[in-house]
């Protein structure tokens, strides 16, 4: 049985249609990082936030009204990815359809909110409108509302491969027949509180808001999905390199790729990616760039590095895109985004950073910083033109 | 809920189960407790509840080690798993899915209340990775001695069966031979100011289905199951403890906290679970219902069994001893069940004194009943309008 991806959406601190988001990528924008202060400390983190009048309609909605910024994020992504694939949710195809939502923190803007309430103020003095928002699957429940879904809705949870964790389970559904599509959504939001936790983990990566989505289906679509990992756990740094190296293997046994879009950051995990690409044989082959070093001049001149990959070796390897280092690191979206930029890769035979190459395949790799390695390869149409 | 490519159904086998909550360290204290029906319910003395309209849950003491390097919602699973195992050493499972809704909460709350006051404790930087659910599932890999592929479902209250139930789908699709499934999840300050905000937390007894019920307790803890393919466990000779025969799941999009009172989204889960399973109502032995006590889940759940059962079927929400464990619940109430089949007994329903009349249900009231059990459907519904049950059934070849 052959699955594939139907339709695409995404919101980005770099817009949200498609064919804009993918221009400026090609273009080599990044996304602009903004000031978020700590109220506590004064400390100012630097993060990529989604324009608010990406979302301002849905305000309008009364399921939202009330709803985290995640939960508007996901209804935007997840309704574009319908409407790219010219998807009209009647009943019938919504008695058929899962959302499989992707998250990694959630909403933690009111879950501090609510949380501060309850330190500050005292338990009974904690807003009962904020804390129904904080549960993880809030935002699937909303989008799964939207869509008049009374089927099945799971909310995954892990770190930033966990959007390639939600395919796996789509792709699950759909070999056990349990449904005939999955709108698979990963979101995140970013509020100070998430931003100090990643600092005091030598993070060093641009955290950015958003969510993407892709519409996964069975026979044939956009573009076929070739494989999915089950995924690789670690329990440590040098575990995370031989478990993203097994990943990657994995999936190149069945066949080389003609690209991969990588999950490099600016953090530790870029050089768990670049170890990890490292062709089989050549275990000694100098990695193309220090980790390190490269994140150090990344962070001098974040737009004139932004396209140039980190620490891939130049031998043995495809051509391979990082698009977290334009778009920031969106943990629980990013995968998804990944996902998105491949497909349209594919489509559009042309990678940013490289232009125009003929592209029949493309590898996703996610090396996720807490314990999760992950990968899949999606295919080009049979009938795609050359 | 449908497909146009329904697949062909294995049978599921349960060959395992290990259990830590308010009722007791492992299967053996459990099943004193729950035939006893003991009140696992005390006054919370992790943090601080003068300011709460709630003052108890079903704590589990030995847990929370302040100098343990692991989060104790760690050591609930490890300790369930390292269960598991010992009752059957010969299943290595291929992959785990899990149900949580909380992960390690806490070492949050503990990160923030540094926030606010300025102090940056050396560890510090350590909560973070203990705090993301996927931190337990792992650390209970290791007491197990394994690593495989993780698959954490975060669906609210309901978590514990959907986990439970995803692993069901895998394995009975093919998909997968053995899977080791279950729930986590130990007591946080802010859930537990949550619940108190909304008023679903009772400063009483948790009483469910009772006239005069007014609200949930909370309770903490983990349960897992050991499932494989039916004809490979026997091949193997493995001890089968129960065989899982069903699952149902809802999405009720009524309100993000509020079940639609017609009780739709939680009949529609028994019945998928019950079509699922090929059996009919009748052959329901007992339901363990999801029975929170507060006055919208009990008159939803109980309209839901009386339409879809009558009032012949035994019912009770073992929560009543132990307080709603969130998304470990349905996966310790899983494990309730199978014990339930094996020793040929109902849970009871504890602290009731009157049965709400709304309804006419047959609640196993205060006392353990023996009882030839056959079939069970536990249920499990949390908020964003999730719903799951899941029907395990006496293990016969």
């Amino acid at each position: 049985m052959s699955i594939s991806l139907a339709g695409l959406g995404w919101i980005t601190p770099l817009g949200a249609g498609l064919d804009d988001v993918w221009a400026r990528l090609m273009r080599g924008d990044v996304a602009e990082a903004k000031p978020l202060t700590n109220p506590e400390t004064g400390r100012v983190h630097q993060y990529a936030p989604i324009p608010p009048k990406l979302v301002e309609h849905l305000g309008r909605q009364p399921r939202l009204r009330r709803a985290s910024p995640i939960a508007y994020y996901s209804v935007a992504a997840g309704l574009a990815a319908l409407q790219h694939a010219g998807f009209t949710m009647t009943p019938e195809i919504a008695a058929r359809t899962a959302v499989l939502f992707a998250v990694s923190s959630g909403s933690v803007l009111y879950t501090r909110k609510f949380f501060e309430g309850v330190v500050k103020s005292g338990a009974q003095s904690a807003s009962p409108m904020l804390f129904p928002e904080t549960v993880y699957n809030a935002p699937a429940s909303h989008l799964a509302a939207q869509l008049g879904i009374d089927g099945y809705s799971y909310t995954l949870v892990g770190d930033n491969s966990v959007g390639l964790g939600a395919l796996k389970l789509g792709e699950q559904l759909l070999r056990a027949g349990e449904v005939d599509y999955c709108l698979v959504v990963g979101a995140e939001e970013i509020d100070w509180v998430l931003c100090e936790g990643y600092r005091d983990w030598r993070f060093g990566a641009l955290l950015a808001e958003g969510a993407g989505a892709v519409l996964l289906t069975r026979g044939p679509g956009l573009v076929e999905v070739a494989q999915i990992h089950d995924g690789v756990s670690f329990a440590s740094r040098a575990e995370a390199v031989r478990a993203t190296a097994r990943v990657w293997q994995d999936l190149q046994a069945g066949g080389a790729s003609d690209c991969v879009i990588g999950s490099a950051n600016r953090s530790w995990t870029d050089r768990v990616e670049a170890a990890a690409l490292r062709p089989p044989g050549n275990a000694n082959l100098p990695i193309g760039e220090d980790a390190t070093r490269c994140n150090r001049g990344a962070d001098a001149h974040p737009g004139r590095l932004a396209n140039q990959e980190i620490g891939v070796p130049r031998i043995g390897v495809p051509p391979i895109y990082q698009p977290k280092l334009a778009l920031g690191e969106a943990l629980g979206a990013s995968a998804l985004w990944q996902v998105v930029v491949a497909a349209l890769a594919l489509q559009k035979n042309e990678l940013p950073a490289r232009g125009a190459l003929a592209l029949q395949t493309a590898c996703v790799l996610s090396a996720g910083v807490n314990q999760q390695a992950s990968g899949l390869v999606l295919r080009a149409p049979l009938q795609k033109a050359p | 809920m449908s497909s146009t490519f329904p697949a062909p159904r294995r049978r599921v086998a349960v060959t395992a189960i290990g259990v830590v909550s308010p009722l007791g360290l492992g299967l053996t204290e459990t099943l004193e407790s729950l035939r006893t029906g003991r009140d696992g319910v005390t006054p919370v003395t992790r943090f601080d509840v003068s300011r709460n309209r709630a003052k108890t849950a079903g704590q589990i003491h030995s847990m929370w080690q302040e100098r343990h390097p692991l989060h104790p919602a760690s050591l609930m699973l490890s300790a369930a798993v390292r269960e598991a195992a010992a009752g059957d050493p010969g299943f290595q499972p291929e992959s785990m899915v899990i149900g949580t809704t909380s992960g390690g909460m806490s070492l949050g709350e503990a990160f923030y209340r540094c926030q606010i006051a300025q102090t940056r404790p050396r560890d510090r930087a350590r909560w973070l990775a203990n705090y993301l659910p996927q931190k337990p599932v792992l650390d209970a890999q290791t007491a197990g001695g394994f690593s495989v592929p993780v698959q954490i479902i975060a669906n609210a209250c309901a978590s514990g069966s959907n986990a439970i139930g995803h692993a069901w789908t895998l394995i009975s699709t093919g998909q997968k031979a053995r899977v080791l499934c279950g729930g986590y999840d130990a007591i946080a300050e802010m859930v537990f100011a949550g619940f108190d905000s909304l008023q679903a937390s009772t400063p009483e007894k948790i009483r469910p289905f009772d006239k005069d019920r007014t609200g949930l307790v909370l309770g903490e803890g983990a349960g897992v199951l050991s499932l494989e393919e039916w004809d490979a466990a026997r091949r193997r000779g493995a001890p089968i403890v129960a065989e899982l025969t069903g699952y149902g799941i809802s999405t009720d999009n009524f309100h993000l906290t509020q079940p639609n009172p017609s009780g739709i989204g939680p009949r529609q889960a028994m019945e998928r679970a019950l079509d699922s399973a090929r059996r009919r109502p009748e052959d329901v032995s007992y339901i363990n219902a999801h029975g929170t006590a507060t006055p919208f889940n009990d008159a939803t759940e109980g309209a839901a069994i009386h339409q879809l059962f009558g009032e012949r079927t035994p019912v009770s929400s073992t929560k009543s001893m132990m307080g709603h464990a969130l998304g470990a619940a349905g996966a310790i109430e899983a494990v309730f069940s199978v014990l339930a089949l094996q020793h040929q007994f109902l849970p009871p329903n504890i602290n009731l004194t009157q049965v709400d009349p709304a309804w006419r249900l047959d609640i196993v009231a205060n006392e353990a009943r023996e009882a030839d059990v056959r079939c069970i459907v536990s249920n499990s519904f949390g908020f964003g309008g999730t719903n799951a049950s899941i029907v395990l059934e006496r293990a016969e070849s």
